[in-house]
């Protein structure tokens, strides 16, 4: 007779295998079903992606007036960062919104995470940005550790447009062709009716309620005309010279075929100072320049307007000076454009930039 | 009485093989499961530059500039110009030290007589050996120019620019 011992039965046989092909199924399942809280690797790279597409491809918040255009005082109502120049132009930035962006008034983290990172996990991060042509890196956050989350964008960043009003527009315009006088006028028309018109690109457009605009006017001296023999005598420069005042820069804008005035100018360089001074201003040297900030149109709600930017000057002794429309307001066509043509006005032109984003 | 009809003898061996399978089953399991989602970010990394690197290159730099720098290199067929400058986009950091993506484009284009399908190389930073891991990003570009080389008249043709991009 058979001994018993050892043996068993093939139900139980058939009954552990279906147990254990059932226990493999589970358990195989596991990694898969923790894979998503288990590697940090993947997070990280994910929210340095989305990071990315926000400054890469997004304008920001507030459009109107524009994040960058907020003051340190109010910087609590930026909702979101974003550096494009708009929405319907990624990859294409802002020269004003990367300046305020890597402005020293933004703290890191606080002010950079709850606008850019976002998420409740407190993440390390770094957010560089290259300027190719001018070759200045410009970043803020921590230096990057051994493993971080990662992604590089490419991008063009949009250049300023500007005008440079000097000796040769002054005499290719006649701008000098004055009696001698003791007050001068001279006037800069920025139609942005005409501006978003003919070009709509925004990556192209001069829009100055979206972008900053510079006017400088140089060779001032070189509208005068000498008379050292006259009595009292006009000269340009040396003892006697002809001193020159900067009296008022008033801003008009066209409404329903008048001209009204909306506001004065208070922030003109001078001589090339760093700092702006308020007219009237005595003692000009030779230049004056208005680096004029978006929220300017934007306060004015003439986004789009045309607008006459007119400044008054008072030589002493009477003398010809820059002058072009000798009464602005009988007088608006005679005002120097700003728009799209090449000899008036240096056009916007995009540089070559990468822009780095590292999360940890 | 148990005769020994379906009678199993050496429960030992079944167990220990049984042991081995679920050990096997569930290392091979584990090992599938990272290795696409690793691969997954660094190919997404890549297209995203691939992508972009087009875009710019198809982006004129001011608005009196009618043809942008990828179209002029096509019209041309300056494959040299376009080496120097997708290189130099591709692989530019914030950093010091640039990156190092190997890349190799083409352009295709129909043609009209017989709706067949044309290729034209531009350039590669190195060639395609068939193992290597890459990623496929495209721009259509419209060009003005005689397609194919034997057409009669350049006519204004939309061209798909391909570039495939890989690492070493």
């Amino acid at each position: 007779m058979a001994d018993d011992s050892g043996n068993l039965s093939i139900d139980f046989l058939v009954g552990f295998t279906i147990f254990m092909l059932a226990f493999i199924w589970v358990a195989s399942m596991v990694p898969g079903m923790l894979i998503g809280l288990q590697s940090r690797t993947i997070d990280y790279d994910a929210v340095a992606y989305r990071t990315g597409v926000i400054l890469v491809e997004d304008p920001g918040w507030p459009a109107a007036p524009a994040w960058e255009s907020y003051p340190d005082g109010q910087k609590d109502q930026i909702i979101r960062f974003g550096l494009a120049v708009s929405k319907d132009s990624p990859n294409i930035l802002s020269e004003d919104k990367l300046n305020r962006f890597f402005c020293s008034t933004f703290s890191y983290p606080d002010d950079y995470h709850s606008r850019a990172i976002f998420g409740d996990y407190n993440y390390f991060f770094n957010i560089s940005v290259l300027d190719e042509e001018r070759n200045q890196m410009r970043s803020v956050g921590d230096v990057l550790p051994d493993g971080y989350g990662y992604i590089r964008r490419l991008v063009k960043i949009k250049g300023l447009s500007n005008t440079t009003i000097g000796q040769s527009q002054i005499e290719k315009h006649h701008y000098n062709n004055t009696e001698n006088v003791s007050t001068h006028e001279f006037s800069v028309v920025i139609n942005n009716t005409k501006l978003l018109g003919e070009v709509g690109d925004p990556s192209y457009q001069i829009d100055p309620a979206r972008d900053t605009i510079i006017i400088n006017i140089t060779d001032l001296r070189s509208t005068i005309k000498e008379f050292p023999t006259a009595s009292p005598k006009i000269v340009r420069n040396g003892a006697g010279r002809v001193s020159i005042t900067l009296d008022s820069i008033k801003v008009y804008r066209w409404d329903a075929g008048t001209l009204s005035l909306v506001r004065t100018y208070d922030k003109p360089y001078i001589d090339g100072r760093n700092t702006p001074d308020t007219p009237p201003i005595g003692g000009i040297e030779d230049n004056v320049s208005l680096i004029i900030d978006p929220r300017v149109f934007d306060i004015m709600k003439a986004g789009y307007s045309q607008v006459y930017i007119n400044y008054t000057f008072t030589v002493n002794p009477d003398c010809t000076f820059l002058n072009n429309t000798n009464n602005l307001l009988a007088n608006p066509q005679g005002s120097f454009s700003y728009d799209y043509f090449p000899e008036n006005v240096t056009q916007p032109r995009l540089r070559d930039g990468v822009v780095e984003v590292a999360v940890w | 009485m148990v005769t020994e009809g379906g009678q199993l003898y050496t429960i030992e061996g079944v167990a220990a093989a049984l042991i081995m399978l679920t050990t096997a089953y569930l290392v091979v399991g584990a090992t599938a499961v990272y290795t696409p989602g690793d691969a997954h970010i660094s190919d997404m990394q890549m297209e995203i530059l691939g992508t972009d690197a087009l875009k710019m290159m198809d982006t004129p730099q001011n608005f009196t500039d009618t043809k942008s720098p990828l179209r002029q290199i096509v019209e041309t067929d300056d494959g040299s110009k376009f080496w120097l400058l997708f290189n130099n986009t591709l692989n530019n950091k914030t950093g010091a030290y640039p990156d190092h993506i190997h890349f190799t484009a083409n352009y295709s284009y129909r043609v009209p007589s017989d709706n067949s399908i044309n290729s034209s190389f531009l350039n590669a930073s190195r060639n395609l050996t068939g193992g290597e891991h890459a990623v496929r990003v495209t721009k259509w570009v419209i060009v003005t120019k005689k397609l194919p080389p034997s057409a009669a008249t350049a006519q204004d043709r939309a061209v798909l620019v391909e570039v495939l991009l890989w690492r070493d």
